[in-house]
């Protein structure tokens, strides 16, 4: 199949510091992937790379075969970009964001007028048109971006933390129009610290920590790389002080975290431990509020491989929500 | 993985032409209302022409040209010293970055929003000032024509300055840094023969010189003087946004 993106040996370094570190990968034509990873893993500096925003040290990268550095032009004419931030003009209209992007891509009048429409209609902001940007709520501005990205209709589509910082309702709907962008044959790139969104939509995804790729495949395979480990939850009624000291005495127990009111145990014997926390429940006269075993999830998965704990990857993604709603309110 | 419909390919001087065109319309609706273009472009040399001026006994063929030289520098360049610094810190520059076509054609372009508010001041300026001095214009064409690169030539210094600095106020304080010392040495207020000579020598590094020559040449009876005035200019142009195309380059493809 064809590949839509193609790196190999992607460096970037500024001064003394290696942000992106002979990165290789290949995206092929239609494919949703996903880019994840903590802060300053090199993840923005790559798509940057990509877009034609930062020129490599070395290594190269195509896209639908063209030369990301030689063919600049080229490549921006196939490609669309959904930065983190929605920056559009807020001193003009929805309406005339997209005929001017329309324009500058190059999309004659007519053409660009009837794409226009269909964009913002399908984003359901054909009503407020002739609105001006500046009083758009941060859903409906994040939603403007992406169909500036799309008035081309071009071949890969590149999402940088695309649902970052919304309320639930833009948020879904805008997962909704991707996906369908991909059913229609639309190669999706994307970034995103919602570990859920890159697990529910991307048919591969690769991990980097400290610009290197760690891991990466489909999530289901990387998931089954957790050979043998099982996760307990379990939630009490009453102070349970204790557990957790008693389970990472036990060595088949791998991690033990509390996530609000819930434990999650990492362990390769989920009925032992399950022995133990109904022992320790009966000792100390506490009631279980509810006990739940599975599988490992892609968050263990990139817990596993970037070394952060669940209670980091939350608060990153708290960081993330507040840096998100401080750029764009 | 073609299209779903086909784009005018984004090559060559016509594609430089029409985008720029594109980029100069949006910088012209975007930005020409600005408060900051007010005073910046407007206030700034009304205040400081009126300062040196008033009281003095000034010859027609210095004022007239002294006077639209000044608008011209000032709002030519202060166009580009708000939208590129406001670009680049709301992000929409990546905009334009990520749109297929190059840097020379932002240049070009923002350039063109600037160029044309210089001109629609200047032109009014002087059609005001010839109107109430009741002045004679020896070439009303060549003075236009003057007027027309002179303005190009300031927003691409406009342009070049903005380009290396990071945020408005940097922009508007480095480039009325430069714009105050160049009107006193330009012919403004005072012939260049009757600078002393090193402020003279300096005079000619400064575009403001050979716009001001090349008006007080189309007022009485333009000669070669004229044309050499405008092939300095045209140098300045193409240098200015030449040095802007690469200071963006640097700065933004970080």
């Amino acid at each position: 199949m064809e590949n839509a993106i193609e790196v190999a040996n992607l460096t970037k370094q500024y001064g003394d510091v290696t942000a992106v570190d002979g990165m290789s990968f290949t995206v092929t034509a239609g494919e949703f992937f996903g880019l994840l990873g903590p802060n300053g893993a090199g993840k923005t500096t790559t798509i940057r790379m990509l877009t034609g925003l930062t020129r490599p040290t070395s290594g190269s990268a195509k896209i639908t075969g063209r030369d990301c550095v030689k063919e600049p032009v080229a490549v921006k004419q196939r490609i669309g970009v959904v930065s983190e931030v929605s920056n559009l003009y807020n001193e003009m209209s929805a309406w005339d964001n997209l005929m001017f992007i329309g324009e500058l891509y190059g999309v004659g009048k007519q053409t660009r007028t009837d794409r226009v429409k269909q964009l913002l209609e399908a984003f359901q902001l054909y009503e407020r048109r002739h609105d001006r940007l500046a009083g758009y709520s941060k859903g409906m501005k994040r939603r403007v971006r992406i169909a500036a990205a799309l008035i081309h209709h071009p071949d890969v589509l590149f999402l940088d933390e695309p649902t970052s910082g919304l309320d639930v309702q833009s948020s879904r709907m805008i997962r909704s129009l991707v996906r369908q962008l991909n059913k229609d044959g639309m190669t999706i790139f994307l970034t995103t610290h919602y570990i859920d969104e890159a697990d529910q939509f991307c048919e591969r995804v690769a991990i980097m920590k400290q610009g290197r790729i760690v891991a990466e495949g489909p999530p289901e395979k990387l998931k089954a790389t957790l050979q043998g480990e099982h996760v307990v939850e379990v939630a009490f009624v009453g102070d349970c002080s204790g557990l957790e000291e008693l389970l990472r005495a036990d060595q088949t127990v791998n991690e033990v975290t509390k996530q609000a009111d819930k434990y999650h145990i990492h362990t390769t014997n989920p009925g032992g431990v399950i022995r133990e926390i109904v022992q320790f429940a009966t000792a100390n006269r506490l009631e279980i509020m509810s006990v739940n075993t599975g599988r490992p999830s892609l968050e263990d998965v990139f817990m596993k491989y970037t070394g952060l704990n669940a209670v980091q990857v939350e608060r990153m993604e708290q960081l993330r929500a507040v840096k998100a709603g401080r750029q764009h309110g | 993985m073609a299209n779903r419909f086909s784009l005018k390919p984004a090559k060559g001087f016509c594609s430089l032409l029409t985008r720029g065109v594109t980029i100069a319309k949006k910088d012209a609706r975007v930005y020409y209302l600005k408060p900051q273009i007010f005073g910046f472009g407007i206030l700034i040399p009304a205040f400081v022409y009126l300062s040196f001026s008033l009281g003095r006994e000034v010859p027609l063929d210095l004022l007239i040209p002294g006077l639209v030289g000044m608008v011209s520098l000032f709002g030519a360049s202060s166009v580009e010293a708000i939208s590129i610094p406001i670009e680049k810190q709301t992000e929409t520059y990546e905009l334009l970055q990520t749109a297929p076509i190059s840097t020379a054609t932002i240049v070009f372009g923002k350039g063109l929003a600037g160029s044309a508010f210089g001109i629609i001041l200047s032109l009014l300026t002087a059609t005001v000032a010839v109107a109430l001095s009741g002045a004679q214009v020896g070439s009303p064409f060549l003075f236009v024509i003057a007027v027309i690169v002179g303005a190009f030539a300031f927003s691409a210094f406009g342009m070049a300055v903005a380009s290396a600095v990071k945020d408005m106020p940097t922009a508007n304080m480095s480039l009325t840094a430069l714009r105050l010392p160049m009107i006193f040495i330009s012919g403004v207020f005072t012939p260049i023969q009757a600078l002393p000579l090193p402020l003279r020598v300096i005079s000619y590094l400064t575009p403001l010189t050979y716009l001001v020559d090349a008006l007080q040449e189309a007022l009485i009876s333009p000669g070669i003087a004229f044309w050499l005035d405008l092939i300095a200019m045209v140098i300045w142009l193409i240098a200015l946004q030449a040095l802007a195309v690469v200071v963006l380059n640097k700065k933004t493809q970080l």
